[in-house]
C-alpha cells in the first residue's frame, strides 16, 4: 500500500465508514486515473465547441472530488448510494459566462455534446419561489460513451459564481445553523446580483441592436446619419472606401498594395472634427484628387513599388488639413495621433508642407 | 550591406549598416530569415547606420513585422534618418512600425 493509500485509509477509518462505503471508496481509487482522463477529454470538447461557436466565457473550471470530501459525503449519506456510479459529482465542471443569456447557449452546446440525464439535472433558476432569491444555476448530469460514470456540469454567470463562492465560503454546508440575519443578507445580495445580471444583458442587447442598425445605415449609404465611433468606422471600412484612391495611387508605380490596419485613422478623422461617416465620404469625394497629386509628387519619381492601404486615408487627411489652413500644426497633430508624439513628426510636417505648397490642388477650389 | 545581430534576454538587436537596396536586400534576406526565430520577443532594427531603403528592403521589414505579430512579438525600428522616414511616410507604412529615435 503506497503512502497516499495509507493516508486515505487512515482518513476513512477516522470517519467510521461501513464496508459498503469502503467499497465505494475503493472503486473511486481504482478509477481515479480514468476520471482524470475524462476530465481532460470533456474540457477539450467544451473548449473546442465554445470556441467554434464564438462564445466567450469567463472561465471553465473542473475538479475531481477529493478523497476526503468523498469519504465525508459517504459518512453522512453513504446509504443512498449503491455504487460509485450513483454519485454524479465525482467529476464536476463549471462553465462561467459573462452574460445570463449565454447560460442557455452554453447549455445547448452541452446538450449536443453529451447525453443528459434529465431526471437528475436541475435548473435552479426555476426552483425559486417568486419571493425568494438564492443560488441560480443550471446543473446538467452528463455522460459520454465508454465511461460508466456520470459527471456534473454547472452553468452560471460570473456574478452567480461569485455569490455561490461567497455563500459556500461562509460554510453553509458545515451543518452549523446559519443565523437568519446572514441568510437574509445573502438573499438580498442574490436578488441584487440577479438585477445586475439582467441589466448587463439588456445593455448587450441594446448595443447589438445599435450595431445592427448602424450597419444597415452604412450599407444603405445613409452615411450622414451615422456618427463616427469605433463600431461605425469599422463597418464603414468594410465598404473599402479608400480602395479606389489606393488603386489610383498604386498605378503611379504599378505598386503592390499591402493591407494594413486602418482603425488608427479613426482618431485622426475625429481629431479633424468630423462628426459622421458622411463627413469622411465627403472628404473622399472632394480631396481624392489632392491625395493623388501628393502621391504623384512623392513616389512618382521613385522606384517604390509597394504601398500600404493606409496611403489613401493618409494623403486625404494631408490634403484636407492643408487645404483648410491646418498648416504645419495640423499636420504635426495628425502624425502625432498616428505615430505617437515625437519631434520627428514636426520634421515630416515641414517636409509635407514644402512638398504640397505648389501642387495644383492647393490652388484650386477643392 | 552588413547586419550585426546581438540577442540579450528576449530582445534581439540587428544593426543594419549600409544601403538596403534591391541587390543588398537579396543578399541579406537570409539574415532576416534568421531573425524570424526571435520574432516571439522584441526585435530592434537599429538603423543608425542605414543610409537607404528600397521597396525590397521595406518588404523585408514587413515580413519580419508580420512574423512578430503572429508570434506575439514586436519589431521596433530605431534611429531612421529623414530620407528613410520619408520613404516610410510616402508609402504609408510609417505608423505601422513602432519607430524610436
Amino acid at each position: 500500500m503506497n503512502t497516499n493509500r495509507k493516508f486515505e485509509s487512515k482518513m476513512s477509518k477516522n470517519r467510521h465508514l461501513d464496508p459498503h462505503c469502503e467499497a465505494i471508496l475503493e472503486e473511486y481509487r481504482d478509477n481515479l486515473p480514468r476520471f482524470r482522463e475524462v476530465e481532460v477529454q470533456v474540457r477539450d470538447m467544451l473548449i473546442r465547441t465554445l470556441s467554434e461557436a464564438g462564445l466567450l466565457v469567463a472561465a471553465l473550471e473542473s475538479r475531481i472530488k477529493e478523497y476526503d470530501s468523498l469519504a465525508g459525503k459517504l459518512e453522512l449519506k453513504g446509504h443512498k448510494y449503491s455504487s460509485l456510479a450513483d454519485l454524479t459529482d465525482i467529476l464536476g465542471l463549471r462553465i462561467i459566462t459573462f452574460y445570463i443569456d449565454d447560460v442557455d447557449i452554453v447549455a445547448s452546446a452541452v446538450e449536443r455534446l453529451f447525453t443528459i440525464d434529465w431526471d437528475n439535472s436541475v435548473d435552479k433558476r426555476k426552483i425559486h419561489e417568486i419571493d425568494s432569491f438564492g443560488y441560480l444555476s443550471l446543473h446538467y448530469i452528463c455522460s459520454i460513451p465508454g465511461f460508466p460514470y456520470r459527471f456534473e456540469i454547472q452553468m452560471l454567470t460570473l456574478l452567480q459564481h461569485a455569490w455561490a463562492n461567497m455563500n459556500h465560503d461562509t460554510g453553509y454546508k458545515s451543518g452549523v445553523e446559519i443565523p437568519k440575519g446572514y441568510m437574509r443578507n445573502m438573499s438580498r445580495l442574490a436578488g441584487m446580483l440577479e438585477l445586475v445580471d439582467d441589466e448587463f444583458s439588456k445593455i448587450r442587447i441594446e448595443l447589438t441592436d445599435y450595431r445592427r442598425r448602424v450597419q444597415a445605415l452604412v450599407k444603405s449609404g445613409n452615411l450622414d446619419e451615422v456618427s463616427i465611433d469605433g463600431d461605425t468606422f469599422r463597418s464603414y471600412l468594410e465598404l473599402n472606401p479608400f480602395g479606389q484612391l489606393n488603386k489610383r495611387i498604386a498605378s503611379i508605380n504599378q505598386a503592390e498594395i499591402q493591407d494594413v490596419p486602418l482603425m488608427p485613422y479613426l482618431a485622426v478623422f475625429k481629431g479633424m472634427g468630423l462628426k459622421t461617416l458622411g463627413d469622411i465620404a465627403s472628404i473622399v469625394r472632394n480631396y481624392s484628387e489632392g491625395a493623388y497629386q501628393i502621391a504623384c509628387y512623392q513616389i512618382g519619381l521613385t522606384d517604390l513599388d509597394i504601398i500600404a492601404s493606409s496611403i489613401g486615408p493618409q494623403n486625404l487627411c494631408i490634403a484636407y488639413i492643408l487645404k483648410n489652413g491646418g498648416g504645419k500644426a495640423g499636420l504635426r497633430y495628425m502624425f502625432d495621433l498616428l505615430n505617437g508624439e515625437s519631434e520627428s513628426n514636426a520634421t515630416i510636417a515641414d517636409m509635407m508642407l514644402e512638398q504640397a505648397k505648389d501642387l495644383p490642388f492647393m490652388n484650386t477650389g477643392n | 550591406m552588413e547586419i550585426k545581430v546581438n540577442t540579450k534576454d528576449s530582445v534581439t538587436t540587428a544593426q543594419l549598416i549600409g544601403r538596403l537596396d534591391t541587390p543588398a536586400s537579396q543578399e541579406v534576406s537570409g539574415d532576416f530569415d534568421n531573425l524570424m526565430q526571435f520574432a516571439a520577443g522584441t526585435i530592434i532594427l537599429d538603423c543608425t547606420q542605414l543610409e537607404y531603403i528600397s521597396s525590397s528592403g521595406l518588404r523585408l521589414f514587413l515580413s519580419l513585422r508580420k512574423a512578430a505579430a503572429s508570434k506575439g512579438g514586436k519589431v521596433i525600428v530605431k534611429a531612421i534618418n529623414n530620407d528613410i522616414r520619408s520613404v516610410f511616410m510616402m508609402t504609408g507604412f510609417l505608423n505601422l512600425f513602432e519607430i524610436q529615435n
